[in-house]
């Protein structure tokens, strides 16, 4: 385990619980009123079988539970004043709340089912009786299909179906009553009159055809139904229902509504995205959205935005901090590269390094300890961390963040005359400006090209373009005068070839200078070395005329140089006679 | 009158007196533990979660202990410190079927030693692996193995297991603490 952060110790791991689950499907609860919580998980299996509602005490698997379809949230709540106070278990799958007491399945709620379309209904209908050519109905649902009638489940079966299984999939099934049924696809609880936290709560789950229901807990009827202009997928409640409620709603769309409780305005204090949401916590008023963008924003209950992070990588999870013994609030969010942040407000206060991505977590109680952290991961892992006693989050202790001096204003000083004039003209001549700016630019660009097309033509530039024989050249001066030592480097920058049967010959005016020797012979030139050559100036003036000086590499049989260097002589010194 | 104490402990009527600290993790058995040296008459029959912390008086076979049973709730944690200066000895109780807590143990265990009030000095210490009647207890050997009490090499130190609610295993520990606290009262009459 790669562990960067002093903050956590590692309670537990096992790297191959084989759990598939997510944040929503994962939750802690005191659920045999003994002090010691435990781990409720909701496992979607291998996603298409073996769904299980698992529970861990301490670290060890304490039941199992099939569940039938895929598990959409996890919650628990007390459902009645019985005591010892136990909790109710609730999963959501399909259109069903299984609710389990004292571990042992208990109670069954169905969603209420939908209007049919009556072309939809009819049709079935008709088929109960064998009265519609099986071909037709198909191109009628096909038809309602494509004019964005939702149908139901059974007509889209029916429509996926190759022809030559048509008929047996309406025998199949025309006998039995046509339902149509939506999906949970959040869930949550609100406590119903009093805010105790062994108080009785409602149920509140969003669903696939874009509504909110609030249930009962005991009777299990819908006390109140929302409609939303959009599939909800995050939903966060706080209130009383019987008191007052607010329900913060993320939904497909990109768009955060508020509910209240008797207001059926959802679009005041509508937020709207810049991208889809991927996860939502509220601590205390903020809202704290985590984006597919790789951002987090946080807005206050109004919607007014407060701040955002870039983060360095997409978000995978994310859940609230909230540790009472601390007083200490912040949002975890899972990043697709194995690490896990907590941003208190909008600083970065401490990174986790995981060796898998982590694909949901819980804070809060677990067993007998407050701040822990439950984590589950992509490959199937189970982590435990606990938050150390002495651990202490300061904001901005990691680098994160703008720098405290971006807090402090500067003393500006006051426009002047000349600025605002300059600003104005600005303003008026934008265009002319841009276009001088422009053309300037393109005749820069062309002049550059222009001299650079003339140096590979003369071989004027101190590297060859030459393929066949790729040379570096260095020329320099030492000395003060009248005689100088004029050193010429020569590298061959080809990595297997070497270059041979090469001169170095010099260009100078001969009434200044005078060059020992006139002509190097080149040895052969092995790749990556480089080989020096010398000669000696001696200067034949005393008048402080200084020129430049070329020199050649030359190739017998080749007209032009394959390279050549300029090196401007430096003024000599003049002979001082003792 | 100090005739007649020095005279009664010479007689071996009166014994002498130790302090020690019971520490560990919140509902590790620490209360209990105490709660079965008392004589029957001072016996408490419910125990509940201590709150800050109680003094309690037991006697073993030759010393008379005054002990400090601390809270090991987090928020009264920090109170353990106060009381390092005074203590002869130190009993850590852990709850071996806690294996999710075995780190927050053995955390609070690390603060302890590395207090500067008990860094340097060879105070005796008693580990009671307790609650090995529990279902997924792990043994006392795996309990030092998880704290690492093999690196605890300046002080003297014990682990064994017990069962608080039938005694079971509670007396060994508490005669090894008594004959290391006696080597220590010698010492210091030295
Ligand atoms: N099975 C079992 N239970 C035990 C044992 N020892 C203590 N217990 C139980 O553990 C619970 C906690 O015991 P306490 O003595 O209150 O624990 P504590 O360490 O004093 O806890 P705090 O005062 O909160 O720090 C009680 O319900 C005891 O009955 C044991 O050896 N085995
Ligand atoms: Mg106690």
């Amino acid at each position: 385990m790669t562990e960067n952060s002093d903050k956590w110790l590692d309670a537990y791991h096992d790297p191959v619980a084989s759990l598939y689950t997510f944040t929503q499907c994962l939750t802690l609860s005191d659920i045999q009123a003994d002090g010691d919580w435990k781990l409720i998980v909701a496992d979607l299996g291998t996603g298409t079988y073996d769904m299980k509602l698992k529970v861990y005490k301490n670290t060890t698997l304490l039941s199992e539970h099939t569940i039938i379809d895929l598990p959409t949230g996890v919650v628990t709540f007390y459902m009645d004043t019985l005591t010892p106070r136990t909790p109710a278990i609730a999963v959501a799958s399909g259109p069903y709340i299984y609710v389990y007491k004292n571990l042992r399945p208990y109670f069954k709620f169905t969603l209420p089912p939908l209007d049919i379309h009556p072309v939809e209904e009819d049709l079935w209908n008709q088929a109960k009786t064998d009265q519609v050519n099986i071909l037709n109905m198909r191109d009628t649902l096909e038809a309602m299909r494509q004019e964005g009638a939702s149908l139901t489940v059974r007509s889209i079966k029916l429509l996926q179906m190759e022809t030559n299984n048509l008929q047996n999939f309406v025998n199949l099934h025309k006998n039995t009553p046509l339902k149509k049924q939506t999906v949970i696809t959040c869930l949550s609880t609100m406590k119903k009159s009093v805010p105790d936290d062994d108080a009785i709560s409602c149920l509140v789950l969003g669903t696939e055809n874009k509504s909110i229901y609030i249930l009962d807990p005991e009777a299990f009827t819908v006390l109140a139904t929302v409609n939303l202009p959009n599939v909800p997928v995050f939903i966060s409640v706080n209130g009383l229902f019987d008191v007052d409620y607010r329900i913060v709603v993320s939904c497909r769309n990109g768009c955060i509504y508020t509910l209240k409780r008797g207001s059926t305005d959802v679009t005041r204090n509508m937020i709207e995205l810049n991208s889809q949401p991927v996860g939502m916590e509220r601590v205390n008023k903020n809202i704290y959205v985590g984006c597919m963008d790789e951002t987090l924003h946080c807005f206050t209950s109004k919607g007014k935005k407060l701040w955002t992070v870039r983060l360095p990588a997409s978000i995978t999870a994310m859940e609230a901090i909230d540790y009472k013994p601390k007083s200490f609030t912040a949002v975890i969010v899972a990043l697709s590269n194995q690490e896990v942040h907590i941003y208190k407000e909008k600083y970065l206060v401490d990174v986790l390094k995981m060796d898998d991505v982590v694909t949901g977590m819980r804070f809060g109680r677990f067993g007998r300890e407050d701040g822990t952290l439950v984590m589950s991961t992509k490959r199937g892992g189970l982590f435990v961390k606990i938050l150390k006693r002495t651990a202490k989050f300061e904001e901005k202790d990691k680098l994160a963040g703008p720098p405290a001096a971006q807090n402090t204003k500067l003393n500006l000083p006051k426009k002047t005359k000349l600025f605002v004039d300059q600003t104005q003209r600005e303003r008026e001549q934008c265009v002319a400006m841009h276009r001088t700016f422009q053309r300037d630019l393109a005749q820069l660009r062309l002049k550059v090209l222009r001299e650079y097309v003339k140096a590979l033509d003369s071989s004027m530039n101190p590297i060859s373009s030459d393929p066949m024989e790729p040379l570096k050249l260095s020329a320099h001066v030492q000395g003060i005068g009248p005689t100088f030592k004029f050193s010429v480097k020569l590298q061959n920058t080809s990595l297997t070839q070497s270059s041979s049967n090469l001169l170095i010959t010099f260009d100078y005016d001969e009434h200044l200078y005078d060059f020992r020797k006139k002509l190097i012979q080149v040895p052969i030139l092995v790749p990556g070395l480089t080989y020096s050559f010398d000669t000696f100036i001696d200067c034949k003036t005393d008048k402080g005329l200084s020129d430049n000086v070329k020199v050649y590499v030359l190739k017998p049989g080749k007209s032009i140089p394959l390279i050549t260097g300029v090196v401007s002589m430096p003024v000599s010194e003049s002979i001082v006679l003792v | 009158m100090p005739f007649f104490d020095a005279l009664a402990r010479w007689l071996g009527m009166k014994k002498k007196e130790v302090n020690v600290m019971v520490v560990g993790l919140d509902n590790s058995g620490k209360t209990t533990i105490i709660n079965h040296f008392k004589s029957p008459e001072t016996k408490n029959h419910d125990i509940v979660p201590t709150v800050g912390f109680n003094v309690e008086k037991f006697k073993s076979k030759s010393l008379a202990f005054t002990a400090f049973d601390m809270s090991g709730q987090g928020r009264y944690r920090n109170l353990w410190e106060q009381y390092y200066k005074e203590c002869d000895g130190i009993i850590f109780v852990i709850d071996s079927s806690d294996k999710l807590r075995m780190v927050v143990a053995k955390e609070e265990l690390n603060l302890l030693l590395e207090n500067p009030e008990l860094k340097n000095r060879s105070i005796p210490i008693l580990f009671y692996a307790n609650k090995m009647d529990a279902r997924d207890a792990v043994s006392s050997v795996k309990c030092s193995h998880l704290l690492e009490l093999q690196s605890l090499s300046n002080k003297p130190w014990f682990i064994c297991a017990s069962n608080a609610l039938t005694g079971e295993g509670l007396h060994e520990g508490v005669d090894w603490l008594t004959d290391q606290l006696k080597i220590v009262l010698q010492k210091k009459k030295k």
